[in-house]
């Protein structure tokens, strides 16, 4: 780590850092990591409606649920929910990208406005698209039907493929233009004058692409693809307003399975074991994953 | 901490309200799940109307949304910020009363009782475990709904029997009409439709009088049979209705006919708001019965408040609301929707004066009617198992119903899973 | 660099697609909300209003809490947005410009925050906060939500500080300013493109934010924008036109706001990097 002590000398950074950092982290341990302690403390013990007490169960909530096939279906629905996303709006987003990168008229309007998706709470996201999909009055179905791609409305909920691919489209919408922006701040960071060497080495628009902007991108996707995995991982409100984890669990992620278990099911424990065993796997592979992010890279 | 919290709070309070005169003042919060804008409005008149005659008492509504009320309540309950009166359903009350102390309102129900004659069905799911738990307030029934001049113009009449109503729901389907709108999706009103088919089959019983499960038997197999049927005719999107979709399928005239609580006010600002082209029937039969019945809610307040003053102020307020004058205008918070639940309620002047009543009044009438053949899933038989809160609040008969209808699995073995599925809830 | 006509094509099919993609809903939601009932739940969907009313507005903003439940997302918002900005500024300053022990840890940990499913710490947070008074409550939205967007706030001032040369803060320095008087007068103006754009990411964060406000917050005066228009939805009716007119309504705000900010936000992550 080769950066150069500040003025005021090494020995009072520390004291210095401790001081801005203790609000920060101090409102992050007490809302994260406290609740996190007494969710721990649930999972060890039998209680059903939340709220109410209940006795010492050591280990068994951990057993049932980890020997239970629903938790599996759902992180594998998870699995599913996360890859896919990521895959969607990565092609999304890295399209736009690119295009604004471009210079055109009108451009600047067009990386302000991008965004506009981003902006708009995820409960109306769920209005709109409720209205658009629906055979009552929603434009998607004549839509298909006129540029040939169906023959008849087709139900965009009507299975469990159907309703995932639909709410992965649908999140993506919301969220691709957001990347696209970050992925667009990436594009700029890449100096100038690489492509016009290339362009001059006669490189054609793909070799460019191959060479040099998709390799000096990979910073920027790496904690984008770091970020957007945990937080799509943990997105519940867009899924259970639009399809509660149905059609017949098809669309059942992990986040949707703990909230049934805890406030429908009434099984506050399990429901926190669950949770603890997600938390777990998350924070694995955030660490993992980090562990190519550390500030160090930031000095230069 | 939680002194201090407290503390604090009660400054503040002491600065805003400090200036006005020290009236012991009882305050009542109500949370209720009655949340379309001009149903709280009309609540809120209520109210208002309320504390004007009662000085003493201040009644307030927190309208809460169905979604999150059942995580909101119980941990309300636990950190001791509960409301005093909550509006709830037969199966929520269940679990309300797993989540904390209730007191049973036995005596008072039964004081109101003498003064409005409750019709017993109404109060039969929250009588229990040798308590009332919960006074009713409003009932509400599933009918068979449908576009009057599309029978006609198809030559159909209105199906009383199933094989009636699958020959309908084939011959109506065509052009982009959907015969009958049938839901499918993982939620309540999936429940209600599919409970709805088999109290039509005589398989209305979820429980044997010992509290074993006897969800799995023939009957209850050929009604999910028959919803499978049915179901093909339904709307390409049903998979993720809720009771907003099918309304707005019916009042397009994309939906021939669904099964619904009420559509008369969605009808009448959306739909055509032709009195003389809307039918309401009870819900088809299967051939082998001899009448229908359909699925009926009783909706009751709970009392939570434990301060005996708070208590006898919630129990005035419910009084009040149940006064003939005023219980025509709280049922016609949305006119239609609410049934009475007590017989001089069902005469209310106030009630049958309301101009969407009045413009709809055989068809209100009909509902009245299918209502008092009502039931309602886990609480039918006399018994009340508290195993049915569960049962019902993860609608492991809609769940049931979609590995049929969607997944294609066969009736017998769905069945036969969502029993076994029952007995781990109730674990 | 030069495109060919061929080049054109594809940039201009591509804006176009993607013009639609973003537009063509919210054209359908915004014209929709005029139309009359009839026509907004059509089984044959019009591209262009054939009807005019204003009704749905109408009954909207006679009928519901709309204005309040928007005041109080506005009011929520800017909080968390400025507390975040704070926050995040002065840990920034100390992972990007201090050395101290554990400084990478610390910093790994941060970004292990959005590991923990929300839902999990949603009851916990809901007795906790019961616990202090803070529920129903704008305090504990604000709380929350500075908790959510943090971490990636401190992520993207890593970029800015990045940007910044060392070299004028030292020269700050050997003119003899203080620490403070460096950070305030030097640091904070040319950092000014990175903590808009902070800002305006914690906002619409708070802004979006549904989960803990629906359970977190009980009275409908204190109610923010998404949870009240959830509750207008209804259980057992859906008004499309009521709810297209609320979806316009709480668009359009941000809209005109983003229309003042928006390139701040836009310009605070591109041009905020050294090129």
């Amino acid at each position: 780590m080769a950066s150069k002590p500040t003025s005021s000398g090494r020995g009072s950074d520390g004291r210095v850092a401790f001081l801005l950092l203790a609000l920060p982290l101090g409102l992050l341990a007490a809302t994260l990591i406290v609740p996190m302690i007494s969710a721990i403390n649930i999972s060890l013990r039998d209680i059903r409606v939340i709220g109410s007490d209940g006795p010492f169960a050591g280990l068994d909530n951990y057993a049932r649920v980890l020997t239970d096939g629903t938790f599996w279906h759902a992180l594998g629905i998870s699995v599913v929910w996360v890859v896919g996303n990521a895959v969607v709006q990565t092609i999304l987003a890295l399209t736009a990208a690119l295009v604004l990168n471009e210079k055109f008229p009108g451009v600047r309007v067009a990386r302000v406005w991008i965004i506009l998706t981003w902006i708009i709470p995820t409960v109306v996201v769920v209005i709109i698209w409720r209205w658009l999909l629906s055979p009552s009055g929603g434009m998607v179905n004549p839509l298909l039907i006129q540029l040939g791609i169906i023959d008849r409305p087709m139900g965009f909920f009507a299975s469990g493929p159907a309703a995932m691919t639909s709410l992965i489209l649908i999140n993506s919408w919301r969220w691709f233009p957001f990347v696209a922006i970050m992925l667009l701040a990436g594009l700029q960071r890449i100096p100038g004058d690489i492509y016009e060497a290339a362009a001059v080495d006669g490189a054609g628009a793909v070799a460019r692409f191959r060479a040099i902007t998709w390799p000096l991108l990979q910073p920027t996707l790496l904690v984008l693809t770091v970020m957007g995995t945990l937080l799509s991982f943990n997105v519940f409100d867009i899924i259970w307003l639009l399809t509660a984890g149905g059609p017949a669990g098809g669309t059942e992620t992990l986040p949707v399975l703990i909230y049934e278990t805890a406030f429908k099911a009434y099984r506050m424990g399990d429901a926190a074991a669950m949770s603890v065993v997600a938390s777990v796997l998350m924070i694995g592979l955030a660490l993992v994953l980090l562990d190519r992010l550390a500030p160090k890279e930031t000095g230069r | 901490m939680r002194f201090k919290g407290q503390a604090l709070a009660g400054a503040f309070a002491l600065t805003v309200f400090g200036a006005l005169p020290a009236l012991a003042v009882t305050d009542v919060k109500i949370w209720h799940m009655e949340q379309p804008p001009h149903r709280v409005q009309r609540v809120q008149e209520l109210i208002d109307a309320f504390n004007a005659a009662n000085p003493d008492i201040k009644v307030s509504q927190e309208p809460q949304s169905w979604g999150e009320v059942y995580a909101k309540v119980p941990a309300a309950m636990a950190a001791g910020n509960a409301p005093d009166i909550l509006f709830a359903i037969p199966d929520f009350t269940t679990v309300i009363r797993k989540a904390g102390q209730l007191d049973s309102v036995a005596d008072f129900v039964k004081e109101l009782d003498g003064q409005h004659h409750f019709i017993p069905a109404t109060v039969e799911p929250y009588s229990y475990d040798g308590g009332v738990w919960a006074v009713p307030l409003y009932n509400m029934s599933l009918n068979f709904w449908y576009h009057k001049k599309m029978f006609a113009d198809a030559g159909i009449a209105v199906p009383t029997t199933w094989s009636e109503w699958k020959a309908a729901a084939e011959k109506l389907s065509k052009d982009g009409v959907v015969g009958v709108g049938l839901p499918a999706n993982k939620q309540l009103y999936t429940d209600q439709t599919t409970y709805a088919v088999m109290v039509n089959n005589g398989a209305s019983e979820l429980f044997n009088a010992d509290g074993t499960l006897r969800f799995d038997n023939p009957k209850t197999v050929e009604s999910y049979a028959f919803y499978k049927d049915l179901y093909k005719f339904s709307s390409p999107d049903a998979a993720n209705w809720t009771w907003g979709e099918a309304e707005a399928c019916f009042a397009s005239e994309t939906c021939a006919s669904i099964l619904q609580f009420s559509v008369i006010s969605t009808y009448d600002q959306q739909g055509g708001g032709d009195a003389a082209d809307l039918g309401v029937a009870a819900v088809p039969h299967a051939d082998g019965e001899k009448s229908s019945s359909t699925i009926a809610y009783s909706n009751a307040a709970i009392i939570l408040a434990k301060d005996a003053a708070k208590r006898d102020a919630a129990k005035k307020f419910i009084a009040f609301l149940l006064e003939p004058e005023n219980y025509g205008k709280f049922l016609n918070m949305e006119p239609g929707l609410f049934l009475p639940v007590t017989t001089d309620g069902a005469k209310s002047a106030t009630f049958w004066s309301d101009p969407l009543v009045v413009k709809y009044k055989p068809q209100v009438e009909q509902m009245i009617a299918n209502s008092h053949a009502g039931m309602l899933f886990g609480f039918t038989g006399g018994h009340v198992f508290p195993a049915i809160g569960p049962i019902s609040a993860q609608n492991i008969l809609a769940e049931t119903l979609q590995k049929v209808v969607i997944n294609g699995e066969d009736p017998a073995a769905a069945v036969k899973a969502g029993q076994a599925q029952m007995i781990e809830a109730t674990k | 660099m030069k495109r060919g006509p061929l080049g054109w094509l594809v940039l201009a099919l591509a804006v176009l697609a993607l013009v639609f993609l973003v537009l063509a809903p919210m054209w359908l939601v915004g014209t929709s909300s005029f139309k009359l009932p009839r026509e907004i739940i059509n089984r044959v969907p019009t591209w262009f209003p054939h009807s005019f009313t204003l009704q749905h507005y109408q009954k909207l903003l006679q009928t519901s809490a709309f204005p309040t439940y928007f005041l109080n997302s506005v009011l929520v918002a800017a909080s968390s947005a400025f507390v975040t900005v704070i926050l995040a500024l002065m840990a920034g300053y100390a992972f990007f410009r201090l050395e101290f022990r554990g400084r990478d840890m610390l910093y790994r940990l941060i970004m292990v925050a959005y590991a923990f499913p929300s839902i999990v710490i949603l009851i916990p947070i809901y007795l906790m906060f019961a616990k202090v008074g803070l529920i129903d409550t704008d305090l504990a939205l604000v709380l929350v939500n500075v908790t959510f967007a943090l971490p990636f706030s401190i992520w993207m001032m890593r970029t800015f500080f990045a940007s910044l040369p060392r070299e004028l803060e030292e020269a700050a320095a050997i003119d003899g300013a203080g620490r403070w008087k460096t950070v305030v007068h030097v640091l904070i103006p040319l950092l000014r493109p990175g903590i808009a754009a902070i800002a305006i990411f914690a906002f619409v964060a708070s802004w979006t934010e549904y989960l803990f406000a629906s359970v977190l917050i009980i009275s409908d005066a204190k109610r923010t924008l998404p949870v009240g228009l959830s509750g207008i939805i209804g259980q057992y009716q859906i008004d499309w036109g009521l709810l297209l007119a609320g979806a316009s309504l709480s668009v359009l705000p941000v809209v005109v706001f983003f229309a003042f900010v928006g390139r701040w936000f836009v310009a605070g992550l591109t041009e905020g990097a050294v090129k």
